[in-house]
């Protein structure tokens, strides 16, 4: 890792180099400055990530957002909500153990085969027993009852499981195999026409298809890295590309920046727990004698200046965030606390006794000082930047934080016992279940600071068993805060949350992207790619 | 030769197997966790149900030794086993990025091959003269430049600031490397094989030189000089299979050189070949990928070397092969 850090950061370096320097008024050497390229209203050039295992929906294509090749029993609209896509009609049982699940009749995958229930069974059956990247272990058995009824029937009570009908594409019984995912079949907006390992994939849109049209028939996914994608947009050969936060202030013609809101989380995880007060089978030491005080988890909580995070450090492009679901329906707006008030904060750590004695400028309390490690991974120039600022803060609260990057190798090792600046976010309720509940303490990237609150574990295990999403809101709500408790700054402090990290995109003039989808922790633009259209107009009709 | 080339072939089986055991428990005691790796951060929304499933499909549950024996025996018939990365056959994924990855080796090669001779002939016939000094200085400053750092060198000169060469990639965005015209493919191929041929100019030219000295101030060319021949004259009539030897030697003894220099020069130029495939192997711990690839480097190596055995003998037919003087 350290060394395509040091390479990646290099090139940043490179092209902040060459383009600090103003081009010459007549266009110059750089080919960055012609004209840009006309384009087809049929065709759009999208800078992606690979799915280096191909477009396999049972080992993860398509989780983090639309499998845009097979389509999904339900998806959510631009403002969250849940809508039927395959499904007509869905409900969970009195029991919360069994989905019945109605689909659309007349949908045909790209082969012209039409999607039933034994379909959709078997993508379900098939899923819970792939070793992938897509979770359905809590299904006990999905089974057809009608042509288009299915029954999805679980082990234990999850409504996180809503999810997977929202994120996992059906695949068809009779054409799913080892190479599936290198020839996609699907009912889905696009059909996959071409992949070019490393390079591209190929897109049409899907003739079958039972909903509208896609807005732009074929699209190209360039598989680039950021520093060659900026390049590439720079030379006009590509209409959307993201780029780190650093390079958004760049110009390139005819392309402007679009910031994707997004839950795409940075913050700080505490152990909670005194040091060496609980063994690891592993050995590694859990615990952390500073920060298992509510005080100083509080006190940096309401230093932590989290709007000049924003400016400072994302260059405006994100937002606070005070929980890990900041943004989201599910998210308590009472967690929220009055932050960069490092008076509030001097206050709290006061009260609790800390206080500078040996005027050194750090706090102590009985011969403790207030100072900490806080670990960030190597290869990421931006935790590094957010980092230093957060010690910049808490140090005027006599707090030292001692910032050190380290391997991922090493933090999985020392994230029990040292505050680790990790970065999550998903519109899955589940990871936000994890990370706080009781008995997933240190089980890896599960809780690692050993966080436990009877009453917050009470109130997860009411929202995963709650009937609705809506249902289970409420209780997601109040594991964050009830009024007395709960795991937000305001409560238990288990984490220092610091901000959410838009997704920035240079994206043509030209093109229309709809209402994007908030983006996740490693998640793409192209979640709504079939609203995409090119404005009236600015493209010519000639298909490529 | 049958002879040699027999015990050879067994040479090369057990220099095999023993790299195989080897690679084996250096794999094994990796620190990275292949699930951790694969999931990232998706990992916080596993079960330990799904991690156990993707233990199973990757057959992690069973201890190495057997481990070992299992893919060693699939080995035996020819199944390298599937890479957990590209969820393909690991020889599926050499076979395609080989071909990418030859091409640069290829170029790089020869380009070092005959800038490294053609600069230590000049110098050594030169000696002592400014062509000289400039020369050595030259191969001093390349012998102790990270061919990495030279590569990203090169890039900001031609691809930043003058726009004449491309950034990255085999072959232009959007161009499959199949599709790709051959004026693109050397378009695109010319800095990383220049890159690359950086590392063995600098050896080849001082070894070159020195031997051309050597050859110089023997007592034959002293009497060629007597009859009138002109340096240049020795160098061409006597000097140039002399001083070919140590040039061969190196040139096809680099082939280990070749290929770890292949790693980092791909890495700079996000060049899809075989070293991009072996980082993300090691970095994501996709052990069947990475042993496949150890093996097939492991033979190019020793097959270079073989070459250079049986060149030796072409070059200079005092050399026998299979020992037995």
């Amino acid at each position: 890792m350290p060394r395509k850090s040091t390479l990646s950061t290099v090139a940043v370096l490179v092209c902040l180099l060459a383009c600090s320097k103003e081009p010459p008024p007549d266009g110059g050497r750089q080919p960055a400055h012609q004209e840009r390229k006309s384009v087809s209203c049929e065709e759009v050039v999208v800078v992606e990530a690979e799915p280096a295992e191909g477009f396999d929906p049972l080992l993860g294509w398509g989780s983090y957002g639309n499998p845009l090749i097979q389509s999904t029993l339900l998806q959510r609209d631009a403002d969250m909500r849940l809508v039927g896509d395959l499904a007509e009609s869905w409900s969970l049982s009195e029991d919360r153990l069994t989905w019945h699940i109605r689909i659309r009749p007349g949908a045909r995958f790209s082969d012209g085969t039409p999607v039933t229930a034994r379909d959709v069974a078997f993508t379900f059956n098939r899923a819970a027993l792939a070793g992938g990247k897509t979770d359905v272990t809590v299904l006990e058995k999905a089974v057809p009852t009608c042509p288009y009824e299915v029954e999805l029937r679980l082990k234990k009570p999850q409504i996180t499981f809503v999810n997977r009908l929202v994120t996992l594409g059906i695949v068809p019984e009779q054409a799913y195999g080892e190479t599936y995912g290198r020839n996609p079949i699907g009912s889905g907006p696009y059909r996959l026409v071409q992949w070019d390992e490393g390079r591209q994939a190929i897109l049409e849109a899907n003739p079958l298809y039972y909903g509208p049209r896609p807005g732009i028939r074929r699209v190209v996914l360039l598989y680039l890295k950021e520093d060659t994608a900026f390049a590439a947009a720079k030379a006009s050969s590509v209409h959307v590309t993201r780029v780190p936060q650093i390079l958004a202030r760049q110009k390139i013609p005819g392309m402007a920046v679009r910031s994707i809101p997004s839950v795409d989380n940075r913050g700080i995880c505490f152990p909670v727990l005194p040091a060496g007060a609980v063994q690891l089978a592993e050995g590694y030491p859990v615990g952390n004698d500073v920060t298992s005080h509510l005080s100083i988890r509080r006190a940096i909580n309401y230093a932590i200046d989290r709007k000049a995070l924003v400016d400072g450090v994302l260059e405006g492009y994100g937002s606070a965030a005070y929980g890990p679901v900041s943004r989201l329906p599910w998210d308590e707006p009472q967690g929220a606390i009055p932050d960069g008030d490092p008076e509030e904060a001097r206050k709290i750590l006061a009260e609790d006794g800390w206080q500078d004695l040996d005027g050194d400028g750090i706090v102590e309390k009985g011969g403790l000082e207030a100072r900490i490690t806080l670990l960030y991974p190597t290869d990421d120039a931006v935790r590094q930047a957010l980092a230093l600022a957060v010690a910049d803060q808490v140090r005027r609260i006599g707090i030292e934080m001692v910032v050190t990057a380290r391997s991922w190798d090493d933090l999985y090792r020392l994230m029990y016992a040292h505050p680790v600046l990790f970065g999550f976010g998903s519109l899955d309720q589940t990871e936000m279940h994890n990370l706080y509940y009781g008995k997933r303490q240190g089980d890896r990237v599960h809780n690692p600071g050993f966080y436990r609150n009877e009453k917050v574990d009470r109130y997860l295990e009411q929202a995963m068993t709650a009937k609705t999403e809506e249902d289970a809101i409420a209780f997601w709500r109040k594991a964050q805060w009830d009024g007395e408790t709960g795991y937000s700054a305001r409560g238990d402090a288990a984490w220092a949350w610091l901000v959410n990290v838009d997704h920035v995109y240079f994206v043509d003039d030209r093109l229309d992207l709809g209402r994007p989808r908030i983006e996740q922790h490693g998640s793409s633009i192209t979640a709504n790619l079939p609203e995409w259209r090119w404005k009236e107009g600015t493209c010519s009709a000639t298909s490529p | 030769m049958l002879r040699y080339l027999a015990l050879k072939g067994l040479h090369g089986a057990v220099l095999l197997a023993g790299l195989a055991v080897l690679s084996f428990v250096l794999v094994s005691l990796s620190p990275i966790d292949p699930i951790r790796a694969y999931l990232g951060d998706a990992a916080t929304r596993m079960s330990p149900e799904q991690k156990a499933r993707i233990a199973d499909r990757w057959g992690l549950n069973d201890p190495a030794p057997l481990r070992f024996s299992k893919w060693a025996g699939r080995l035996l018939v020819g199944d390298f086993g599937v890479s957990r990365i590209f969820n393909k056959p690991v020889l599926q994924v050499i076979g395609e990025r080989f071909w990418v990855s030859l091409n640069l080796m290829v170029s790089a090669w020869l380009l070092s091959g005959l800038i490294g001779f053609g600069l230590g002939v000049l110098a050594g016939a030169r000696r002592g003269s400014g062509l000289d000094r400039c020369i050595r200085l030259y191969a001093y400053i390349l012998a102790s430049t990270p061919a990495f750092w030279l590569g990203m060198v090169l890039l900001v000169v031609f691809s930043v600031k003058l726009g004449v060469a491309p950034i990255c990639c085999a072959s232009p965005v959007g161009v499959a490397y199949a599709e790709a015209t051959l004026g693109e493919k050397v378009r695109h191929l010319a800095l990383p094989a220049l890159t690359l041929s950086i590392i063995g100019v600098a050896n080849i030219a001082l070894h070159t030189r020195q031997k051309l000295l050597e050859v110089l101030e023997s007592d034959f060319a002293l009497f060629a000089r007597a009859q009138g021949e002109t340096t240049w004259g020795i160098v061409r009539h006597h000097g140039l299979r002399n001083i070919l030897l140590p040039a061969v030697t190196l040139q096809f003894a680099s082939f280990s050189e070749l290929f770890g220099g292949a790693v980092l020069a791909e890495q700079v130029f996000s060049y899809p070949g075989l070293g991009e495939a072996t980082v993300l192997a090691g970095l994501r711990s996709d052990v069947p990928l990475l042993m496949g690839l150890v093996l097939f480097s492991a033979v190019f190596v020793f097959v270079g070397n073989t070459l250079a055995d049986v060149v030796y003998r072409w070059v200079d037919p005092r050399i026998r092969l299979g020992g037995g003087t």
